[in-house]
């Protein structure tokens, strides 16, 4: 389904200060040679493919290079070297609510948010109904977004992104999204999706869920793949890495 | 042959997307006004009742022979277009970014689809532009307008004025990513355009030689097709005709040739 080989992400770090003539009078007046290209690559080298209907996790500290990862796969960034292929309609779940125009009312966004995530009007038509109910928001349809607290907000957002059985869903860390009950319900949505067998790629920093959730985990750190394995072993080798101490199992 | 169908494909599974851009544009630019979408029709009208008040009034500009408010009003909601078009296509794209950011989505649709809405806006000024039409021919100034057949014409020459705006449009909002400096140089460059475009006066007051210099304006080539059309009931020859098609084409391809290859590096500069 997804398949990455030897895919490398650089960036350009000096590309915020290069840019502009004040910088470029300072470095005159400082005396500055030209400067080498900061360069960063956040994805050195990952090769690793995700079979149909597997759910995989990916773990790693802060600015390893997970969400970067999302965007390759998820055709939002082209990666530097190597190459992505994927084989399948992908639901991104990256950041929930980014389509929204907060001046228009909920109605008016879920269609426009659907047709950004790609689905048809006859689609948005038929499960209209199935969308306002799962956000519970049926009582403020027609106020605008702009008045909804970051909790309706992600609500929303989230009925909206999950209507569809995408054959393949990435979801960043969303699974803390609104109130306990909302929570309970939208991780019962996930796993009817994975057992309908949607292929998931899953970025969590609760290794409670994760531990849940995913069939394989892959560890990123610095951008490199530091280990790819079964879900129990790594999460707790990783655990012990950055803790120094034990993942005791819930069971 | 596959490239063609791939981009029919791609604009059918998005022109979804692209009307609902549009409407959002619509909702949110009248949201709270009370005349609402009336202001589509209001505005040119006043616009051009203040500019007739000042040219034909303060400073006595007139043309031998034809309706100087048609003149006017023809000149004057084109370069409107133009500019208002181009204007937020160039934006569209910086300010679309958390989207471009997330979730993948054709990037041009975003200056297209402002060009489309600012279009639709257009359409709606022709109205108040073909009643002033009609009421010239009942006595309004001192010359009547005219209406003949070759208007049928006029479609071809808006639809190339159409094509022209959109790859302008593609050129700028792909260069104002790289360098937001555009946002303030382009509003100067409009001015530039608007007083080097005969939109208020003619171009037979200027020196012969700078009149062959402002010909190659292609807004001038535009809005003159028109005007002979409306003004002198006369066809624009077919090599103005031609000159218009290529110019749109031409336009359209450098736009787009420009902002296909620069779109995948957008995310590193927005």
């Amino acid at each position: 389904m997804i398949r990455l080989e030897n895919v490398s992400m650089k960036f350009n770090l000096g590309i915020e200060r290069n840019f502009s003539f004040k910088q470029a009078f300072i470095d005159f007046f400082a005396g500055k040679k030209k400067k080498k290209k900061e360069e960063f690559w956040a994805l050195k080298d990952i090769s690793f493919s995700v079979k149909k209907g597997e759910v995989i996790g990916l773990i790693g500290s802060n600015g390893a290079g997970k969400s970067t990862l999302l965007k390759v796969v998820s055709g939002v960034m082209k990666p530097t070297k190597g190459t992505v292929s994927v084989h399948g309609a992908i639901s991104p779940m990256i950041e929930l609510g980014a389509g929204f125009d907060s001046e228009l009312t909920a109605r008016e966004n879920i269609y426009l948010n659907g047709s950004i995530l790609g689905y048809s009007k006859e689609f948005i038509d038929e499960k209209f109904d199935d969308i306002v109910e799962f956000s519970e928001l049926k009582d403020f349809l027609d106020a605008p977004v702009r008045n909804f607290s970051s909790g309706m907000v992600a609500k929303l957002a989230f009925s909206i992104a999950t209507i569809v059985n995408p054959e393949i869903l990435i979801v960043d860390e969303i699974l803390s999204v609104g109130d306990i009950k909302f929570q309970e319900k939208s991780k019962n949505k996930m796993l009817e999706m994975i057992k309908g067998g949607t292929t998931v790629l899953y970025v969590s920093h609760s290794l409670e869920s994760i531990q849940e959730l995913c069939d394989r985990v892959v560890w990123i750190e610095h951008g490199q793949i530091v280990k790819i394995g079964e879900t129990k072993e790594l999460c707790q080798e990783y655990y012990k890495k950055q803790m120094g101490r034990e993942l005791k199992s819930k069971k | 042959m596959q490239k063609a169908k791939n981009i029919i494909l791609n604009f059918k599974k998005y022109s979804f997307l692209m009307r609902q851009l549009i409407t959002r544009d619509f909702k949110v630019k009248y949201k709270r006004s009370v005349l609402g979408v009336v202001w589509s029709l209001l505005y040119p009208v006043l616009m051009m009742a203040v500019m007739a008040i000042v040219f034909s009034q303060m400073f006595r500009f007139q043309q031998e022979g034809v309706s100087y408010l048609v003149y006017l009003m023809t000149g004057l909601i084109m370069f409107q277009y133009f500019s208002e078009a181009t204007n937020n296509a160039m934006v569209s794209v910086v300010s679309n970014f958390a989207l471009i950011s997330k979730v993948y989505i054709p990037k041009y649709i975003f200056p297209i689809a402002k060009c489309l809405f600012v279009g639709i806006n257009f359409i709606l000024t022709l109205i108040p532009w073909f009643i002033l039409i009609l009421l010239t021919q009942v006595g309004l100034g001192e010359y009547p307008a005219s209406i003949n057949w070759y208007y049928l014409l006029i479609p071809y020459i808006f639809f190339c004025f159409f094509l022209f705006t959109i790859g302008i449009g593609l050129l700028i909002s792909c260069i104002s990513v790289f360098l937001r400096d555009m946002f303030y140089i382009y509003g100067i460059i409009l001015t530039i355009w608007n007083y080097f475009t005969p939109v208020f006066y003619s171009l037979e007051i200027l020196p012969v030689k700078l009149q062959m210099i402002f010909k190659f304006n292609p807004l001038y080539q535009f809005i003159t097709a028109v005007r002979s059309i409306v003004l002198y009931g006369a066809r624009p020859s077919f090599t103005t005709l031609g000159i218009i098609g290529l110019i749109a084409v031409g336009t359209l391809a450098l736009g787009s040739y420009v902002f296909k290859k620069n779109q995948d590096k957008f995310i590193y500069y927005i």
